[in-house]
């Protein structure tokens, strides 16, 4: 059963079309990555999903609730909002309180402040949000999305503007809270955050879904030659022309250095059929590194022949 | 169902502009009534008696609540969304709930500020003027009303602030001139403020201007159910 469904979702703002039609279904229990530069329309996709914006078109589902429905589940989604700001005259922990009101939940003081101690704000606990940084406030964002345990959780941004240290103990935070099964729908800048931490990733351009799918099926679709660095024992004069015939088989380039060679092969099965043909010819390899295309790479390709398109 | 209310009843007695209004209020009507009853026998004589008390505090209402109320709620709603707070309200509760909250919040300071103030006078009056107390309280509801609409319909507090305040002056001088005109236009607009209803003899035509708070609060929800946040 899928967490979210989307049909033909769009958004208009006058003529302009944000969020163009967009069909999409997150399964239960993933952590899908939503990719796209300013203005793609992640966050205006976001804020219609989570009741924030009314769709010009289409329809949604959420966690088999139609969207005219959110309301009645709202205590089972969590939203970090883009760019929210707090109460200047309210504490991390009194901002917990009244928002676990305002959802009429129970919530213990103590599972709130291990909340806060959760994303890193057990120094500010009791500090008015007026005095909080950027990146304090990014935090207590996701203190207040995870404060009902949703089933399903909506980050939009969730590490930017925080520092390096706090974005690896979120990620190790969104891992534990994916690991209890909650679905995580997240949007980034960081492509090596989603590739880290995504099941599944779709990436967004001008208000459409370019491509979508998990890790392999993106390099997949978006393959380009393999790149091997191989360090190795010298190659003697002799046997580096009949290397490089061998070869010449298997791969689209060679390189053959001294000790260090650089190969392009086209798929990853050829990697032991290389290995092989320096064994053959008696050179040892210390060290084989394969570089294949990053979410990164996939990401400004799309940019690029969407921009030459 | 009372935390937002609650919020903003608690939020408003912490602005400085709430607590000069609180002592205006409050400074006046103690003012007023030792004036009052320094006059306690003419007033008798007058058949106005312990009423003039009351009716004191309601003179300054009639004249300075549209002020106070704009000042203090033009922003209710907006400032919410100037901010972005009302993201994480709007995505754990529903938005009815904001509106009737913040209406509410408002209602009850007012409500609160109102009973104080004619606690205040008891010992002058000897009284608690229960019904001045309810018809107080329906005339600053019209224009919380009004502010809850406006701060819904525009973004911009400063816009707010600014309109509230002139709409609150046009809405006091037509709804007075009203009352002392036979100009048609003028008369017709004098109906759809809260004056023309307390001048009338009979009581009950004050507590019609419970509708016209029902109709800003009706259409601010209608309004807000539909804006992107």
């Amino acid at each position: 059963m899928s967490a979210l469904t989307t049909r033909n979702l769009t958004k208009k703002f006058g003529k302009k079309t944000v969020v163009n039609g967009i069909d999409l279904t997150v399964d239960k229990s993933m952590i899908f990555g939503f990719l796209g530069k300013n203005g793609a329309g992640k966050s205006t996709f976001i804020n219609m999903i989570t009741g924030l914006m009314e769709p010009t078109d289409g329809s949604f589902e959420i966690l088999g609730h139609m969207g005219k429905g959110i309301r009645d589940i709202q205590h089972r989604i969590g939203v970090l909002p883009d760019y929210s700001s707090f109460y200047d005259d309210l504490t991390a922990l009194d901002h917990l309180k009244y928002f676990s009101k305002v959802m009429k939940l129970s919530t213990p003081k103590k599972e709130m402040i291990d909340t806060l101690e959760r994303v890193g704000l057990e120094d500010a606990i009791q500090v008015k949000a007026k005095n909080f940084s950027f990146g304090m406030k990014k935090k207590l964002g996701i203190a207040q999305a995870i404060i009902n345990k949703p089933d399903i959780l909506f980050l939009d941004e969730p590490t930017s503007g925080v520092d390096a240290n706090s974005i690896l103990s979120i990620h190790t935070l969104i891992n534990e809270i994916a690991a209890t099964g909650t679905t995580i729908f997240l949007t980034s800048h960081n492509l090596d955050e989603v590739e880290k931490l995504c099941d599944e990733v779709a990436i967004m351009n001008n208000g459409t879904i370019q491509t979508k799918g998990n890790m392999e099926q993106l390099r997949a679709h978006y393959k380009r030659d393999i790149t091997l660095y191989i360090k190795h024992s010298s190659i003697l004069e002799g046997s580096r022309e009949k290397m490089g015939k061998d070869l010449s088989v298997w791969v689209n380039d060679v390189n053959l250095g001294d000790t260090l060679s650089e190969i392009l092969i086209e798929e990853e099965k050829f990697i032991p059929e290389i290995n092989k043909i320096f064994v053959i010819n008696n050179i040892n390899v210390y060290r084989l590194e394969v570089d294949e295309p990053s979410l990164e790479e996939i990401f400004l390709n799309l940019n690029e022949q969407k921009d030459s398109a | 169902m009372f935390t937002i209310p609650f919020r903003e009843f608690t939020s408003l007695f912490k602005s400085i502009r709430s607590i000069i209004i609180i002592a205006v209020l409050f400074g006046v009507t103690i003012g007023a009534a030792k004036i009052i009853s320094n006059f306690q026998t003419q007033l008798q004589e007058l058949g106005i008696g312990d009423d003039a008390y009351a009716g004191a505090l309601m003179a300054l209402l009639l004249f300075a609540a549209p002020l106070f109320v704009t000042s203090l709620a033009h922003s209710v709603v907006n400032k919410e969304m100037a901010s972005r707070t009302v993201r994480f309200l709007a995505t754990k509760t529903s938005r009815a709930n904001i509106i009737l909250g913040k209406f509410l919040g408002n209602l009850f300071f007012w409500a609160i500020c109102l009973f104080l103030a004619l606690l205040l006078i008891i010992p002058f009056s000897n009284t608690f003027h229960i019904v001045e107390w309810f018809q107080m309280v329906v005339f600053v509801s019209y224009f919380i009303g009004l502010a809850v609409f406006l701060s819904t319909i525009f973004r911009s507090p400063s816009l707010t602030m600014f309109l509230g305040i002139t709409i609150s002056i046009a809405l006091q001088v037509l709804g007075l001139w009203s009352l002392a005109t036979e100009n048609v236009f003028v008369k017709m607009i004098g109906y759809i403020t809260p004056y023309f209803y307390y001048s009338q003899d009979q009581t009950y035509m004050s507590y019609i201007v419970v509708l016209f708070t029902l109709i800003f609060v009706i259409l601010s929800l209608l309004i807000f159910r539909k804006r992107d946040l």
